[in-house]
């Protein structure tokens, strides 16, 4: 059976992550703290999701002296819709199994 | 195994530049998005962590993609050995990192340089470069040998580019000196930038500007008093006056608790690799100008991977050198003989070779006296020209293109008995030797130059006697001479000026061929010492190069410079009726 896309237990906690401060533009290393995700999980994820145009970036400029501009991201529209829907989805899925 | 904190860094990036390697080239906005990253992570090990988990990254994302061959590598021989390649070097990294990482827990890392930020405050900044300006301090050990010495604070100054985002790897631009002062003009470098798009980074060397220490505060007046005497007239007297000064100087430091074998070039090479580590900057860009050009070669020579590439502006030639002023009369003669060769100079001046001679011998018969303003406090505000002092006018004057023009009419006027119109190059020439460190100047010197400590030949030229003779084997020891980055891989582009006083162009082109096959040399005529600084066509060739160094610059422009526009002799004032 073919596992149904951005549903692994990374790519939601991801998309939860970015979900929480949607307006914000994040960078690899922030993320990777917040999600527990190490890099080599990490990036693979980002540029899936930006091809897939959930999620946008660009490269910001820093405030520290002499360090290169970052590369920073946030979600699309639709990155934000799913991030949503598979947030309400893991509500219900919650609701069910207290339920039962 | 005993690894240094700077390794663990250095291989982390080695670690990212093979994930960036391996990574598909649609998707290297992703390969410098990880590895500059790193740029930001204070722990080492961290840094480390990050670097493998980058490998992963890029391996993960190259076998999902479709495009079947690694970089470089085509076709299906290419294919097979690339994949073999890319697997066997990327399973090494995996495996040699995590035996660096397990090594991490017990090691007691040294504190990596930091740069403290401070308030610009520096002359001439417009409001539309002051935000471009960050300024700060990076301390770096006073002695390399003993941690417990304490430290220096450089003063260090980044311009951040006008057009952003800047692209990675900054420049760093080196000056001459030894002594001469760079971050005070920080205004005019943002104004002129080496290549647009890069940051560029500014660094008092040690004991210049408004680094520490100031070897000699009390003291720098009276060293360049003694120097200009010696300019004036070249005696016995003059020359213990300027040796009493500098051993005064000596002491002075000597009690202040500084200890001289703490300078050199080896030494700020060192200080410079600190500034480097303190902005995380994995390569840098190093451009060297006069003396900044031994700075810039020995640090290709011990430190390789962290410059991306290297121009040296108008070299300062390695030991040994010839006498300075066999050099000044090699480009002196060059000057006259193209004023032979130019029809308004040679029309107006048929033998300008000869009149300089001739000016000479006057003027060692008969010095003609100017004055100067109040504030070069000299006695009387008039001072002697006497031969020396127009020797040492004159090669001062090569430096410099923009003197050019007129330099054939003003030798011909001190000749015809008329010094009026030397009054604002002395003045100029005064005023920018104050600005130097002069006991910085003589701290490098007399341990990078083992000919100073060599007998002077008799009857030497001022400008020989001018020089650290009879002053250096009093100073300190002599220490670890610079070098040059003999067969090295960094692209190098050597800048060089027809009438330099400093470096010849011979000279220049003999160290490119030393450095070898990464070096291109180019010749610019009608410019003197510092060719980007007085040649926009230098300036783009060097911009070029730092840009794109792996290509041959398109260096056509320097066969259009414009010939200098000589102002023909003045005519001879009506007599009266």
């Amino acid at each position: 059976m073919p596992r149904k896309p951005n549903n692994s237990r990374q790519t939601r906690a991801l998309l939860a992550a970015l979900l929480d401060r949607s307006q914000t533009w994040r960078h690899g290393y922030d993320l990777s703290k917040e999600t527990g995700l190490r890099s080599g999980t990490l990036y693979p994820l980002l540029m899936r999701l930006s091809e897939q145009g959930l999620l946008e970036s660009r490269w910001q400029e820093t405030e520290r002296p002499g360090l290169p501009p970052r590369h920073v991201y946030r979600l699309t529209a639709s990155g934000r819709s799913l991030a949503r829907d598979q947030e309400l989805a893991a509500i219900a899925a919650e609701r069910a199994g207290a339920l039962a | 195994m005993n690894v240094s904190a700077g390794r663990w860094r250095r291989f982390a990036v080695k670690l990212a530049r093979h994930a960036a390697w391996v990574l598909p080239g649609a998707r290297s906005p992703w390969a410098d998005a990880m590895r500059r990253e790193l740029d930001y992570l204070e722990d080492d090990a961290a840094a480390l962590r990050w670097a493998l988990g980058c490998v992963a990254a890029s391996y993960k994302t190259r076998l999902a993609s479709p495009l079947p061959t690694l970089p470089r590598m085509r076709g299906r021989v290419g294919r097979v050995a690339g994949w073999r390649h890319a697997a066997t070097s990327g399973v090494l990294m995996l495996f040699i990192g995590f035996a660096l990482l397990e090594n991490a827990g017990g090691q007691t890392e040294p504190p990596r340089p930091v740069f403290k930020e401070t308030t610009c405050d520096l002359p001439n900044v417009s409001p539309d470069i002051r935000p471009r300006l960050r300024c700060g301090t990076v301390s770096v050990p006073r002695d390399y040998d003993n941690p417990d010495a304490g430290h220096f604070k450089l003063a260090v100054v980044v311009i951040k580019s006008e057009q952003q985002p800047s692209w990675p790897e900054p420049v760093v631009y080196i000056n001459g000196g030894p002594g001469s002062p760079l971050t005070v003009y920080a205004a005019y470098q943002a104004r002129t930038p080496y290549a647009p798009r890069r940051d560029l980074i500014l660094v008092d060397q040690r004991g210049t500007g408004r680094s520490e220490p100031n070897i000699c505060p009390d003291l720098e007046r009276k060293l360049l008093d003694a120097n200009f005497a010696i300019g004036a007239t070249v005696t016995e007297e003059g020359l213990d006056r300027r040796q009493a000064a500098y051993l005064a100087c000596r002491d002075q430091a000597i009690g202040r608790g500084l200890d001289l074998r703490n300078f050199g070039t080896r030494v700020t090479v060192e200080d410079f690799e600190r500034v480097r580590q303190a902005f995380r900057v994995e390569r840098w860009n190093v451009y060297g100008e006069s003396y900044g050009t031994t700075v810039a070669m020995t640090l290709v020579a011990l430190y390789p991977d962290t410059v991306r590439s290297a121009v040296l502006d108008s070299i300062y030639p390695p030991d040994p050198v010839p006498l300075w002023s066999t050099i000044v009369s090699d480009a002196r003669d060059a000057f006259f003989a193209h004023c032979a060769r130019d029809k308004v100079c040679s029309t107006s001046f048929p033998d300008l070779a000869q009149t300089y001679r001739d000016t000479l011998a006057r003027l060692d018969q008969n010095p003609l006296v100017v004055t100067l303003p109040p504030q070069m406090r000299q006695a009387d505000d008039r001072v002697r020209i006497t031969a020396s002092l127009f020797e040492v006018g004159v090669s001062n004057l090569l430096y410099y293109p923009n003197a050019y023009p007129t330099l054939p009419r003003m030798i011909q006027s001190v000749h015809d008995g008329d010094a009026h119109g030397l009054e604002s190059d002395l003045a100029s020439q005064l005023t920018a030797a104050a600005t130097q460190n002069l006991a910085t100047h003589a701290a490098v010197e007399c341990r990078d130059r083992p000919h100073f400590r060599a007998q002077l030949p008799v009857g030497a030229s001022v400008l020989d006697r001018k020089q650290l003779y009879g002053v250096c084997g009093h100073w300190s020891e002599p220490g670890p001479q610079p070098l040059v980055p003999v067969g090295t891989p960094v692209p190098t582009l050597v800048l060089a000026g027809q009438f330099d006083p400093v470096a010849r162009p011979a000279s220049s082109r003999h160290v490119a061929q030393l450095i070898g096959a990464s070096a291109r040399f180019v010749e610019f005529p009608f410019i003197g010492h510092n060719v980007r600084r007085f040649s926009p066509c230098g300036a783009r060739i060097a911009a070029d190069f730092i840009d794109h160094p792996a290509q041959a610059p398109d260096t056509s422009c320097a066969d259009r410079i414009a010939p200098i526009r000589f102002l023909p002799r003045i005519p001879d004032a009506p007599r009266d009726r």
